[in-house]
């Protein structure tokens, strides 16, 4: 059982410059967090977020897909026994319009989840009918 | 968060699938009294009320005693709690995306 978001955003920009924005580490900071990213596959990385008292901070990536010229990004993002691939991909709109669509799908371990987390995801579902009410 | 400060954390609350099997249950807007939720396990009237007390304690189940039986109902405010935890990431990326957005702003006027 895993988990996917999906969310889509549309910019008035370029697809070069949204690009770079995923793939220049500097300019990842400015929206998503402080990193030390590089596009490379294979390339093992961190966002770090402001430690708390129960967790770190400390997001452990790894570089999955590089690909320029379908502009897709790709990578692994692990926050203790919880481990999501992350796949940023854009599309080109026309009229100066670009979509930039998210995809994090959550792989789970099975017996790495405590229990507590595994029975979450297990029941989102018929959660969210019940919150309906 | 929940105002009412329940003792038990909802997430512990529904690790267990007997406890999920009981929400579930209750979810019925009606009160269930402790002999028909029993009635659904294999388990005795004991152990079904031992669960049905941890929900309690988290808030997620009201009881009232009807003459000599207790019944039950379902409270899923506090399940909100957990729900926000599986939004999280949609909140996370979300910010960030708008963000971006003002990023992309300012570089065009640069």
């Amino acid at each position: 059982m895993s988990l996917t978001l999906t969310l889509d955003f549309q910019y008035k920009t370029t697809i070069e410059k949204l690009w770079s924005a995923l793939t220049d580490s500097s300019k990842l900071a400015k929206w998503v967090l402080a990193n030390d990213f590089i596009p490379e596959v294979g390339h093992q990385f961190q966002f770090r977020a402001e430690p708390n008292q129960y967790w770190d901070g400390i997001i452990n990536c790894e570089v999955l897909v590089v690909d320029e010229a379908q502009r897709v990004l790709s990578y692994t993002s692990s926050v203790g026994p919880e481990k999501h691939t992350v796949t940023w991909s854009i599309q080109d709109l026309g009229e100066g319009q670009v979509n930039l669509h998210l995809e994090q799908s959550g792989i789970s371990n099975e017996q790495a989840l405590n229990g507590a987390k595994w029975g979450v995801t297990q029941w989102c579902g018929e959660l969210a009918k019940l919150l309906e009410q | 968060m929940s105002d009412n400060n329940p003792l038990r954390d909802p997430f512990d609350a529904i690790a267990d699938p007997t406890r999920r099997k009981l929400i579930r249950i209750l979810a019925e807007p009606r009160e269930i009294p402790l002999h028909e939720l029993t009635s659904q396990f294999d388990m005795g009237r004991t152990a079904v009320s031992k669960h049905l007390a941890i929900l309690k304690e988290a808030g997620l189940v009201l009881d009232r005693k009807v003459g000599r039986e207790t019944r039950f109902r379902l409270n899923a405010a506090p399940l909100r709690e957990v729900h926000d935890w599986l939004s999280f990431y949609q909140k996370f990326w979300t910010m960030n995306m708008i963000t971006l957005g003002q990023l992309l702003e300012e570089e065009e006027e640069q």
